[in-house]
């Protein structure tokens, strides 16, 4: 479903920067997998490769089927809106607009005239009905993680890649957070993938691969 | 596309709700509103006076000339198949009551007026009707103002000159008025046939004779062309063809300021907008990059922000075009007294450039930040520290200074001032940008002079010296611009005020016949009235330098020159008047009497390019006169008394028809002598300029207030940009604020830090704002406005201050939030 092979990667400066090397992951649809490693070691850097965020200077990422190095950023990104969705560490939410308007946002970029219906049903699955009309600022960290949950599986992706999902968050509130990830993953049947130094929520994946100095051990 | 214009609608909704786009649209509303007001003002006015061309003399085409109109012309007219009218204008002193008052006089005939209708009405204050006809002989119509000012009822009669009149009927709207907005005078009609036992009228009298034609457009053009190479130069045709050149230069003036004003509060909209919109485009990188997650394009993204800059830009040129209206009606009923009721409507042009001048403020300037949106990479959502490369500094300045220059050029129609006040304004940037390093570098040195809350002030400023820096430039450039016209407005009128000394001559006499100059000297010694003696008056015209054609001679400007295009009061005197200096060459000497030597007006030298020695010809009445200069003096215009560009020795011009003029001051409460002079000398004009003073003043007031209503648009354009500069730097200080809370630091301790960092912003600004102010003072006073240049110390004082309040004011709309919230809620977002 999802492989990548990559040696190394261009930091955004231009310096060449060997980030990650002898990389070598398979994906299989509906497969939960953590990438767990430390601070620094290159879990996002491999997450946004994973998600076609970034190209890689050299190696190959398959996502979904489809050679991404072959795609140019439109394709990508065309890509993305199709199969993918995204939760992020720091919710990603847009200050300007409420928790429903987040929601229906990548809807209304397909042009889904039933945006708002199903913005609402996962806004109320995720247990936020009463809090449709609220800005993020206005939401507690949980609430609003759970907004991107929900912003996250309201097109139905086939894949889901969580960059550290419960890094903003306590731990009670963590584990509320990781149940709803798992719980909706189980019902929409989505391939999940977990960048995290939580353990915690490691163990509640399928598989779990950690990187080290650029380097992917398969636990 | 379709489902894009609902998604950037919707998009910029929810943007308006969350308060992003406040500054910007209200920048785009100044922006738009002044240009749409000022622009459809103007164009009434144009309006107003091409019209004239018709209305005057109530005739298609109109010939006014200083002498008697050729009989020749008036036959050739009829054979033509036009109608004629013909009839005279002139300014007198009407007597009744005991009350003078100086009157348009205009005396018509029985054809008068071949278009358009005369509106009188039998009762004061009562209803009007329209008639196709003047008054009948001995009687007049009076406007309704002099029924107040000489206490008259209808039937009453008045004293002009030799003869009495009854007074028939009010004036309440004559065809030829529309077209003399300056003339300030209350009007008088009268027939023709009366002007004779006036006995005004005299060789010399300062007249004009009029003749008006009206016909089918062909007849009336074959008549122009035969006419056009008849005329002398000082006579004049307007209407027809030739369209209305009879522009009021005073109008002409106020509408140059009024654009000026209108181009400033632009170019400061669009600063502002500028600010606002890159702060718009920096707090979307992450929606964008979001969207580019989710799947959006590079061209949706594009689609989507640049279908919302359309939105926003015809909603709010719309808007703006509906303010600019209301506000334009706002300076007609300001100036109503001035303009007169029924200015002609300006139709769609202006509200049209108004729309589109909308799209191209917001484009030029918030283009450049909207397109780096488009370039945001997905990656950021990952890594908030990625920004996309700006956008090129020549795309952003070019973008911005090419719409400027456009706008203004065409809403103003003048290139070279476009020119002017862009370059003006750049170069004012660039001082003030050097101003600011001077005193960022003072800054530096003196911060280990203070302690307390102004060091830590002072230290934030240098920290952030970069935006400190440009935020001081907007905050100095707007306030100077402010300053500047605040400046122009006061210090013209006030000057123009105190040039006047006091006791100055405040009542002319002119039309004073030879034969009455003993016998009004004898009046004037024995009533004690101040006066400067008595000055012959020829009148001629200049026609050749040194025996060359003056019109071969001189250069284009000067061919326009006033006092070629007309008549000259040429004078003679023994001595040099006491308010006149010799510059250059020899007043002349007692032998001297009778011969063909001048004296002339330095000014007139200089355009002329003549100096000791040359030769000029006069023609008067039909002789030649060639006289050789002999010196060169200046001439204080402003004295109030008789004054002459050309003077001769005397007995040189003897033989010409003469007339004399006198000033002299009088007392408020000795006006009664002035029955007693009319009463002995009747042919006599007295022109009473307290009066026209008074009513000069008062239009001065009127325009004062249209420049100062004008005024608010330049203030709130400038209050934008300090908003948008306030805000611009907002987000940052908002976060350490809170960081510094979070650490511990007192609400009293940010409270006071903040208000120095913003006092020393402001005092900066000020200094700034000041010194570019004087600055351009000195320029324009010395080479515009030939004015002696002061420094302005109370500005000095209050410039600075004015200045550190606007700022603490608007900082305060921001900062509040740091204090009040809780350091948890804002760290939140």
């Amino acid at each position: 479903m999802l492989s990548k092979q990559v040696p190394a990667l261009a930091n955004p400066s231009g310096d060449m920067l060997d980030i990650l090397t002898a990389v070598n992951l398979e994906i299989k649809p509906a497969e939960t997998i953590a990438i767990i490693g430390a601070s620094g070691s290159g879990k996002s850097t491999l997450l946004g490769l994973l998600a076609g965020l970034d190209q890689a200077s050299s190696g190959t990422v398959y996502l979904a089927g489809k050679n991404i190095n072959t795609l140019d950023e439109d394709g990508r990104a065309a890509l993305r809106g199709e199969k993918v969705g995204f939760v992020f560490q720091s919710f990603q939410l847009l200050p300007s607009l409420t928790a429903l308007e987040n929601v229906m946002l990548p809807l209304e970029l397909q042009s889904n005239k039933a945006a708002r219906t199903e913005a609402l049903n996962l806004l109320s699955r995720v247990g936020l009905s009463q809090r449709l009309e609220h800005y993020p600022k206005q939401l507690s960290g949980g609430e609003q993680q759970r907004v991107a949950i929900a912003r996250a599986f309201v097109t139905q992706p086939e894949i889901l890649f969580a960059d550290e999902p419960t890094g903003n968050l306590d731990n009670a509130t963590s584990q509320h957070i990781i149940d709803l990830l798992f719980e909706m993953n189980h019902e929409k049947n989505t391939t999940l993938v977990i960048v995290t130094h939580d353990e915690m929520l490691a163990r509640k994946c399928g598989r779990c691969v950690s990187l080290e100095n650029g380097r992917l051990h398969h636990a | 596309m379709h489902s894009h214009f609902l998604l950037a609608w919707r998009l910029l909704l929810r943007d308006w709700h969350a308060g992003e786009l406040k500054i910007l649209v209200m920048a785009l509303l100044i922006a738009v509103a002044s240009m749409t007001s000022i622009g459809i003002f103007t164009q009434r006015i144009d309006r107003a006076m091409t019209d004239q061309a018709g209305q005057f003399l109530g005739a298609d085409l109109l010939l006014q000339s200083p002498v008697e109109i050729n009989t020749d012309i008036i036959n050739r007219a009829k054979r033509a198949g036009l109608s004629v009218t013909t009839g005279i204008s002139f300014s007198s002193v009407i007597v009744a009551n005991d009350e003078f008052q100086l009157t348009h006089i205009k005396a018509v005939d029985q054809h008068y007026p071949l278009l358009s209708q005369i509106k009188i009405s039998t009762v004061l204050y009562g209803e009007e009707h329209a008639v196709g006809y003047g008054p009948a002989a001995g009687e007049v119509w009076l406007a309704p103002r002099l029924f107040s000012l000489l206490d008259l009822s209808l039937g009453d009669s008045i004293e002009l000159g030799e003869t009495q009149l009854k007074v028939g009927a009010v004036l309440k709207y004559d065809p030829g008025q529309a077209s003399s907005f300056m003339v300030i005078a209350p009007r008088l009609l009268m027939n023709i046939q009366d002007v004779e036992k006036t006995g005004i009228i005299q060789p010399g009298s300062r007249v004009t004779y009029l003749a008006g034609f009206a016909g089918q457009l062909s007849h009336r053009k074959t008549f122009e062309k035969w006419l056009s190479p008849e005329l002398s130069s000082s006579q004049k045709l307007v209407g027809g063809t030739e369209g209305s050149a009879a522009v009021n230069s005073a109008m002409d003036k106020a509408e140059q300021y009024l654009s000026l004003a209108s181009m400033l509060s632009v170019m400061l909209s669009g600063i502002a907008i500028a600010m606002t919109a890159n702060r718009y485009g920096q707090r979307h990188f992450d929606q964008s990059a979001l969207m580019r997650c989710m799947g959006a394009s590079q061209k949706s993204i594009i689609q989507i922000f640049s279908l919302q800059l359309i939105i926003l830009a015809a909603i709010g040129s719309l808007l703006g075009c509906f303010i600019g209206y209301l506000a334009q009606e706002g300076l007609l009923l300001i100036l109503k007294d001035f303009l007169g009721p029924g200015l002609p409507s300006a139709g769609i042009y202006p509200l049209l450039t108004g729309f589109v001048s909308g799209f191209v403020t917001l484009t030029g300037f918030s283009l450049p930040a909207l397109l780096r949106l488009k370039s945001v990479p997905p990656l950021r959502v990952l890594r908030q520290d990625i920004t996309p490369l700006p956008v090129s500094s020549l795309l952003v300045y070019g973008l911005a200074v090419s719409s400027i220059i456009l706008l203004m050029w065409w809403q103003s129609g003048q290139l070279t001032l476009t020119v002017l006040v862009v370059l003006g304004v750049i170069v004012s940037v660039g001082i003030l940008f050097v101003i600011s390093f001077i005193l960022i570098f003072f800054s530096r040195a003196s911060v280990g002079l203070l302690s307390g809350p102004w060091k830590t002030g002072l230290q934030q400023i240098i920290r952030h010296r970069k935006e400190n820096q440009l935020q001081m430039l907007a905050f100095g450039l707007s306030l100077m611009i402010l300053m500047t016209i605040y400046l122009l407005r006061t210090d013209l009128i006030s000057r123009w005020q105190g040039q006047l000394p006091d006791k100055a001559p405040n009542h002319f006499v002119i039309n004073i016949q030879s034969d009455e100059v003993q016998a009004v000297q004898q009046f004037f010694s024995q009533h004690l009235l101040d006066n400067e003696g008595l000055y012959p008056m020829v009148r001629g015209r200049i026609t050749e330098i040194n025996g060359i054609d003056v019109m071969a001679v001189v250069d284009d400007k000067t061919k326009r020159d006033e006092s070629l295009k007309r008549e000259l009061n040429l004078s003679w005197t023994s001595q040099l008047q006491t308010n006149n200096k010799l510059i250059s060459g020899q007043w002349w000497q007692q032998q001297q009497a009778g011969k063909a030597v001048i004296s002339i007006e330095k000014g007139l030298a200089s355009r002329l390019q003549v100096g000791i020695g040359d030769s000029l010809t006069f023609k008067v009445a039909d002789q030649r006169i060639v006289a050789s200069i002999q010196s060169i003096r200046s001439v204080q215009w402003d004295s109030f008394q008789p004054n002459f560009y050309v003077i001769f020795p005397p007995s040189a011009l003897d033989g010409f028809p003469v007339s004399y003029i006198s000033s002299f001051y009088i007392e408020p409460a000795q006006k009664k002598i002035l029955n007693q002079l009319i009463a002995q000398f009747p042919t006599l004009t007295v022109l009473e300029i307290d009066a026209i003073m008074q009513q000069v003043k008062q239009i001065m007031q009127q325009v004062t207030r249209a420049v100062e209503y004008v005024m608010l648009f330049v203030l709130m354009a400038g209050m934008m940009v300090l908003v948008a500069a306030m805000q611009s730097s907002m987000d940052e200080r908002l976060h350490s604020a809170v960081i510094m809370r979070t650490l511990g630091a007192k609400k009293s301790f940010l409270r006071r830090s903040h208000l120095s960092e913003f006092s020393l912003l402001g005092l900066f600004s000020g200094l700034l704002a000041i010194s570019g102010t004087e600055i351009i003072a000195y320029l324009l006073y010395n080479n515009v406005f030939a004015l002696e240049f002061e420094l302005h110390t109370g500005l000095w004082l209050t410039g600075p201050l004015i200045s550190m309040f606007l700022i603490l004011m608007i900082s305060r709309l921001y900062m509040k939030n740091i204090t009040q919230q809780s350091p948890v809620k804002s760290l939140r977002y």
